[in-house]
């Protein structure tokens, strides 16, 4: 099969580039947001799947474990 | 105290609506697929008829696991959950049922069209220009009523699982849309907009991704919702999942052009292919420990919840598969699994372990509650897990050997430098044990499918279906959100619009590196001047090529390897494939390449192949297709392929559809209808096989006629 067929391209190697330098970036930009999160709230955040608001006359119980 | 506390109803009939169609679309998915598995070793299984005939089923397995059983599936998960993490019902109770009612319909119409030939032929986009726009209206229906309820939510936090659904929806919308650009020539066909290469970027860009954000991220949002439901305790890190988040969706859509390895893509862009495959190891592993740690101190649970077993198995399946797939994207590995059963075996570890498993622990946990009783037997559910991971192992190991058995036999040269084997026949020959016990594999997981059937059957029956469920939460006031150290995420979480704008902006550059010299290829493919467009027999034959799927099992690309050359002849040139719309490359081969095969036989040996292939070659797998021999040539719509094909930049002359394309055909097939006769077979020559035949004839022969110095553009490898 033909490779390369884009070397022609002017300029054509500068998105692989661009591509490495956005994601570090964004790689980058991540680990800060996540650091800077409160342990109190990622907890409350955690919690979120296991407090759905439901009634708990309605909720029913596993035949092995209580789930909820 | 708030006393502001609003009560409400969860909408449940929704979600049983979407996990019975699940459950009944999985077992139809299944068995579709066990039936092509024993087409593989037992070619007349298909009883000769041309409707169920591995060419055409193939892609209606594919389409009934992936959009069927996996898009009810996430359906029901995203239903149940998303309303419980909102704190909130539905946005809209109608567009619940038309999101329901339109995806069965969708459903039901690719159950039909696709025996009938009905296909675009591109991979897990079969489906033809009508039911297209039907998937886009109705993923837009399901996307705006995700929005809408996330919009109107309760819970100030938009919880990790949403993130990814809002992914899924807006990713979904995107790749579909743009693979989806095609002519129509009739109610319900139509040529793909692009041609060769840059069909093949897109169709790839696509595929990868449409694994990614349909068969991934839904259920990487079930996982974070239904594991810790299952394990009544949180997710192990939320920072993680976070992480996991954004790394993933970033780096997916990067890694899409590793199908593409050793094609026209220029060199740096299969490099980045490769290096963000391997990168994608870390979310994807960060994701699965994030999944198997929610289980610390609770692994005494797991020995007893058939729950939790399956999705152990899932979330571990997940990590296999996550860690095969970015090994397949390296080149020199890639150079042996492409094409070969590898690839299915790969597919099989997330389709049965990741997809099917997380949605039989999903299924088993929520029929209970949906019907307020205890599961009607742990017993069952548990020869289920057994039964299915044997058909599991049962399914891919075999598939695993067979895959590196073709790689290696496909390219062993003896010590004269000759193949050592030299007819393809005799590698497939030689794996066939390995396909009848697959079909046994397939088998045993459909067992563990029906015991589980009959176990939600029998919970339901004895149960009490609660279609409303009554709950009760505080509204939260968006604006005393915004203050605080960790302010982004308040800021970002409260504003779900622009959460979903940072999304598509993270799945769109990645996608924009990969789309933009996809764009530019088309004018950078150089031409070679003997390449024509196909004549108007030839045409209609290669449309007969689609409909029945040929390319199921024949690629037709020769990649610029010694033992492929030696094999097939002179390796694919991008300029030989201008006209090709769509690009019909395929990607597995349970026969040998085709992109040279005009002039290797004679007319009437095809003739002969294709009315019983193991008449000229003793113990092949190919199914016979005598209907071509008796099936007369649609010719009527000549005119209206030909504009179409015009319309997308192939240069028949003007007027050309009026007239001189009907004699030019009748004069082609006139002359095939002579070479059978020299061949002692008498035919029509206004049968379907003779344009097939000189379909197959014309294949790779354009640059034979070719002054060398245009074909040679670049060097081989």
């Amino acid at each position: 099969m033909v490779e390369n067929v884009l070397q022609d391209i002017e300029g054509v190697g500068l998105y692989g580039v661009i591509s490495i330098c956005i994601f570090f970036a964004v790689f980058i930009a991540a680990i800060t947001w996540m650091m800077s999160l409160k342990k109190a709230d990622l907890n409350s955040m955690s919690q979120l799947p296991l407090q759905d608001g439901s009634i708990p006359a309605n909720r029913p119980q596993s035949k092995i474990t209580n789930h909820e | 105290m708030n006393t502001n506390v609003e009560t409400f109803k969860y909408d449940n009939r929704i979600v049983r609506a979407f996990a019975i169609a699940t459950i009944v679309w999985g077992i139809v998915g299944m068995s579709v697929g066990l039936l092509a598995a024993v087409q593989l070793f037992f070619p007349d299984a298909n009883l000769n008829f041309q409707f169920i005939t591995f060419g055409r089923i193939r892609p209606l397995h594919t389409n009934a696991v992936i959009f069927a059983f996996v898009g009810n599936g996430m359906f029901t998960g995203i239903y149940y959950s998303l309303q419980r993490l909102c704190k909130a019902r539905m946005f809209s109770d109608a567009l619940s049922w038309l999101n329901f009612w339109g995806w069965q319909a969708i459903i039901v119409s690719a159950a039909i069209t696709l025996p009938l030939g009905f296909t675009t032929s591109k991979e897990y986009a079969e489906l033809e220009w009508p039911i297209d726009i039907a998937i886009a209206i109705i993923w837009v229906i399901f996307t705006v009523n995700l929005i809408g309820t996330i919009l109107k939510r309760r819970e100030k936090h938009m919880y990790v699982a949403i993130w990814f659904y809002i992914a899924t929806a807006l990713t979904v919308a995107v790749l579909h849309i743009v693979n989806s650009m095609e002519i129509p020539w009739s109610w319900m066909k139509s040529y793909s907009m692009y041609a060769g290469v840059q069909d093949a970027l897109v169709q790839w860009w696509y595929g990868h991704n449409a694994v990614a954000f349909f068969l991934t991220t839904p259920y990487l949002g079930l996982m974070y919702y239904f594991l810790p439901k299952a394990a009544d305790r949180p997710i192990f890190s939320y920072r993680l999942s976070i992480i996991h988040f954004w790394a993933l969706i970033f780096i997916y859509i990067w890694a899409g052009p590793h199908h593409l390895l050793y094609t026209a893509l220029p060199d740096w862009a299969q490099s980045l292919g490769m290096v963000f495959s391997l990168m994608l190891i870390a979310p994807s592993w960060g994701g699965m420990l994030n999944g198997l740690l929610t289980l610390r101190g609770a692994w005494d649970k797991v020995r007893q919840d058939p729950v939790l077993k399956f999705m152990v198995v899932a979330v571990t399946a997940y990590g296999m598969a996550t860690l095969e797939g970015p090994t397949l994207a390296i080149k020199n590995v890639n150079a042996l699994s492409h094409y070969t059963d590898w690839t299915i075996a790969h597919v099989h570890t997330g389709g049965l372990g990741w997809n099917g498993f997380l949605t039989f622990g999903m299924l088993y946990w929520l029929f209970p509650r949906l019907y307020q009783t205890k599961l009607w037997s742990t017993k069952m559910a548990n020869y289920h897990f057994w039964i299915g991971l044997l058909g599991m192992m049962f399914y891919i190991i075999p598939i695993y050997v067979a895959g590196v058995t073709e790689g290696l036999m496909w390219k062993q040269f003896n010590k004269d430098g000759f193949l050592q084997y030299p007819n393809f026949l005799e590698t497939i020959v030689q794996v066939v044990p390995m396909f009848r016990l697959r079909a046994i594999g397939g088998s045993l997981y459909i067992l563990g499918y029906v015991l589980m059937i009959v176990n939600l059957y029998k919970t339901a029956k004895a149960g009490q279906f609660q279609k409303d469920v009554e709950a009760q939460a505080v509204p939260f006031n968006k604006k005393s959100e915004e203050s605080g150290s960790h302010l982004w995420h308040r800021w970002l979480e409260a504003r779900p619009l622009t959460f979903t704008a940072l999304s598509v902006v993270a799945i769109l550059v990645g996608g924009l590196v990969e789309i933009i010299p996809m764009y530019l290829v088309k004018e950078n493919v150089p031409t070679i001047s003997s390449v024509k467009p196909y004549t108007p027999l030839e045409l209609l034959g290669r449309d007969i090529y689609i409909r029945e799927g040929c390319l199921a099992c024949h690629s037709q690309m020769i990649r610029p390897f010694r033992s492929e050359t030696e094999r097939y002849g002179e390796y694919s040139k991008a300029g030989e494939f201008v006209y090709d719309h769509p690009f019909l490359w395929g990607s597995e081969r349970k026969g040998p390449d085709l992109a040279r095969e005009g002039g290797k036989y004679p007319d009437a040996w095809h003739y002969n192949h294709l009315d019983d292939p193991r008449s000229t070659s003793p113990g092949s797998i190919m199914p016979r297709y005598s209907w071509l021999l008796t099936q007369k040539l649609d010719t009527t719509s000549l005119p209206a392929r030909i504009k179409a094909l015009r319309k997308v930049g192939v240069p028949y002359p003007a007027g050309f559809e009026n007239g001189p394309a009907q004699k030019d055909l009748q004069a082609q097939a006139d002359k095939v209808v002579a070479n059978l006769k020299t061949g002692s077979i008498n035919a029509d020559s206004d049968r379907e096989i003779v344009a097939v035949i000189a379909y197959l004839q014309r294949l790779g022969t354009d640059i034979k006629s070719a002054p060398a110095t245009q074909t040679q553009t670049t060097n081989a490898k």
